[in-house]
């Protein structure tokens, strides 16, 4: 937010360079050309994180005049950590970013540029007719599936680092951790308008193939989160509470069973497993509801400030 | 100039009402003798309506407007009037016409006789028993778990002191219920018969899977005004029924094992020990974190959920 008046930038491109790219230089340059004939004035900022030695040997070949930022982040951090950074030094109106190699051709970022009409706040990238491999195409749709499913949210494509998105959007939005990924859903959330156009991409670099299992876990546990945060950041006591009360109710309807066989037929029950299961339920059910207070606790004394609504105006 | 009344209306897609609505209140307004406002939540509407409060807002002074993002539904939108609010008095209504403005002054007066907030009961409301049963049974649960007594929970008209809202945490469908959770905080609530008009179009939903989690809000609200600030205090006294479940069974083991019984029943003493330990151990645990969550906090007890006093008059001494 640094000169936000000072210069009237409408577009800056924020550049997360997260992996090892031969062709960055010629990268930037094309973006640069791209947004050189856009209207309006531009920046570009390009973001290492943990790449500084590949920034430093490419930064030379970089040649843009006046318009290029660069910075390292000292540690490598989560991306939501890497692109506040970058959104920070940045003071464009409308914000772009791309990761460490080009995703969609020119035409696609024009295209996507022509969608970004006075409605729409963030603008997520389809890529409809996808030219990866097989098995990487399968796993994307996987992903893209169970967060459609999980998330209740229409967006088919979420896998894509490039978004562009209007200065508010991330000025509201809190992102932490890997939900950088989610920008466009938790948004939608939020009540900004959001598009999904599609258009046409290169093949994915880096990084490809079978992945390794911390990082599909990972993934499963990032949708999780989301799922998590949309609907019950404020009120996390609705979670746990039908979590704990299916426990409660499978465990004291089996003792309520034991204890009727052990009355009425005579049954023995103490050596058998239904009472020690039933008992297991019940305090499964228990510790699943003093987790949901604590969390209503923390949501009650910490998260006062934090509203269920979003302004979009007051007069 | 000091406001005394801010008049909260929620609005969807009430564009063919807006003026009516906005006339209605300002003909109630005008014979106040005190400072009003009125603010207009528009909740996320997707007509007319945001336009048609900026062009009532050039004319009348004491418009206020909010415009959500989106639809957030009429609970937030409340919330909203509250956060925003100036006045020492709230008064909510309908958007649609069903509750008449006029009954305003009523509200008021009734509050002056000594209460906290005054709701309003649609006494000659003509539903069909399907929409009935639900909400009977939900406000039988409510008034148990809460001691108040009102027959009409659904109501929109009502009439708050300012304080007593403000402690309220509140999110979902929860609306209905402010009245009952601001009970909580030692308000005094009452209900007046207020007019009532028909619907002309749109239903309102009220089902059974409500009830669950208005009671698991109800429920939590109760826990966090009770013991927020002890929360181990409530957490131990959860964990008690579980501390002696395991003494007992723990004796039950030992006596087993000394006297060797049958080994599967000893077995499942043990067990039955095990787990009731584990289940006190996790609630005073809990109870720890809850401590220093809330000992942590930046809030100071002051501001946990208030609880709502009054001013008794100090007669002068006499000589």
């Amino acid at each position: 937010m640094k000169n936000k008046h000072a210069n009237n930038i409408r577009y800056s491109i924020i550049v997360l360079l997260e992996e090892d790219n031969d062709g960055f230089a010629d990268y930037i340059c094309s973006l640069d050309k791209i947004f050189s004939d856009a209207e309006g004035s531009y920046e570009i900022i390009i973001i290492a994180n943990g790449k500084e030695a590949a920034l430093r040997q490419e930064l030379p070949e970089i040649r843009i005049q006046g318009k290029l930022k660069a910075f390292s982040l000292n540690k490598k951090a989560p991306q939501a950590v890497c692109l506040s950074s970058g959104f920070k030094e940045s003071c464009g109106e409308i914000i772009m970013v791309c990761g460490s190699y080009q995703q969609l051709t020119h035409n696609a970022i024009k295209h996507l540029l022509t969608f970004l009409d006075k409605e729409t706040d963030i603008i997520s990238p389809w890529r409809q007719n996808r030219v990866d491999s097989k098995f990487s195409q399968l796993q994307s749709k996987v992903f893209n599936m169970m967060t459609q499913k999980i998330a209740n949210t229409d967006l088919k494509d979420l896998s894509c680092i490039v978004k562009i998105f209007r200065r508010r959007v991330l000025e509201e939005t809190e992102l932490y951790g890997n939900m950088y990924r989610f920008l466009p859903v938790i948004a939608a959330k939020k009540g900004f308008k959001t598009k999904e156009v599609p258009c046409e991409h290169y093949q994915e670099r880096g990084k490809q193939g079978l992945y390794s299992p911390t990082e599909y876990f990972g993934r499963i546990v990032d949708i999780f989160t989301l799922f998590f945060h949309t609907r019950f950041v404020k009120k996390p006591l609705r979670f746990f509470s039908i979590l704990g009360s299916i426990f409660i109710f499978l465990g004291s309807s089996a003792l309520v069973y034991a204890f009727f066989q052990k009355l009425f037929f005579d049954y023995p029950i103490g050596g058998r497993p239904v009472l020690l299961m039933a008992l297991l339920c019940v305090v499964f059910g228990i510790q699943l509801a003093s987790t949901g207070l604590l969390g209503e606790i923390i949501a009650f004394t910490h998260g006062r400030a934090r509203k269920e609504y979003n302004i979009d105006k007051i007069i | 100039m000091k406001i005394f009344l801010s008049i909260i209306v929620p609005l969807y897609n009430e564009e063919t009402c807006i003026k009516k609505l906005i006339d209605k209140l300002t003909a109630v307004g005008e014979k106040f003798d005190f400072n009003y406002e009125i603010i207009l939540v528009d909740d996320g509407s997707t007509d007319r309506t945001w336009q048609l409060i900026e062009q009532h807002k050039q004319f009348i002074p004491q418009l206020r407007g909010i415009k959500f993002r989106r639809n957030y539904g009429q609970t937030c939108a409340m919330v909203a009037g509250f956060d925003h609010a100036n006045g020492e008095v709230i008064v909510t209504l309908d958007g649609d016409l069903q509750n008449d403005p006029a009954d305003i002054p009523l509200l008021l007066d009734k509050m002056r006789e000594g209460y906290d907030i005054v709701s309003g009961w649609r006494k000659y409301r003509k539903d069909h028993f399907s929409r009935v049963l639900p909400s009977r049974i939900a406000n039988g649960i409510i008034s148990r778990t809460t001691g108040v007594q009102l027959h009409d929970y659904g109501c929109s008209l009502k009439a708050y002191k300012a304080d007593c809202v403000r402690s309220i945490n509140a999110y979902g469908e929860m609306h209905r219920f402010f009245p009952a959770l601001a009970s909580m905080t030692g308000a005094r609530v009452t209900e007046i018969p207020v007019n009532h008009y028909p619907r002309e179009f749109g239903v309102s939903k009220y089902g059974f899977d409500r009830i669950f989690k208005v009671f698991s809000d109800i429920f939590a609200m109760n826990l966090i005004i009770r013991f927020s600030s002890t929360p181990l205090l409530g957490f131990s006294l959860c964990a008690v029924p579980f501390i002696l479940a395991t003494c007992f069974f723990g004796c039950i083991a030992v006596l087993a094992e000394l006297n060797q019984w049958i080994s599967g029943k000893s077995l499942f003493f043990f067990f039955a020990t095990a787990l009731n330990a584990i289940a006190a151990i996790h609630l005073l645990g809990n109870g720890v974190i809850a401590e220093l969550i809330v000992g942590n906090s930046d809030l100071s007890h002051t501001k946990m959920p208030e609880i709502t006093k009054k001013e008794i008059k100090v007669a002068p001494h006499e000589k």
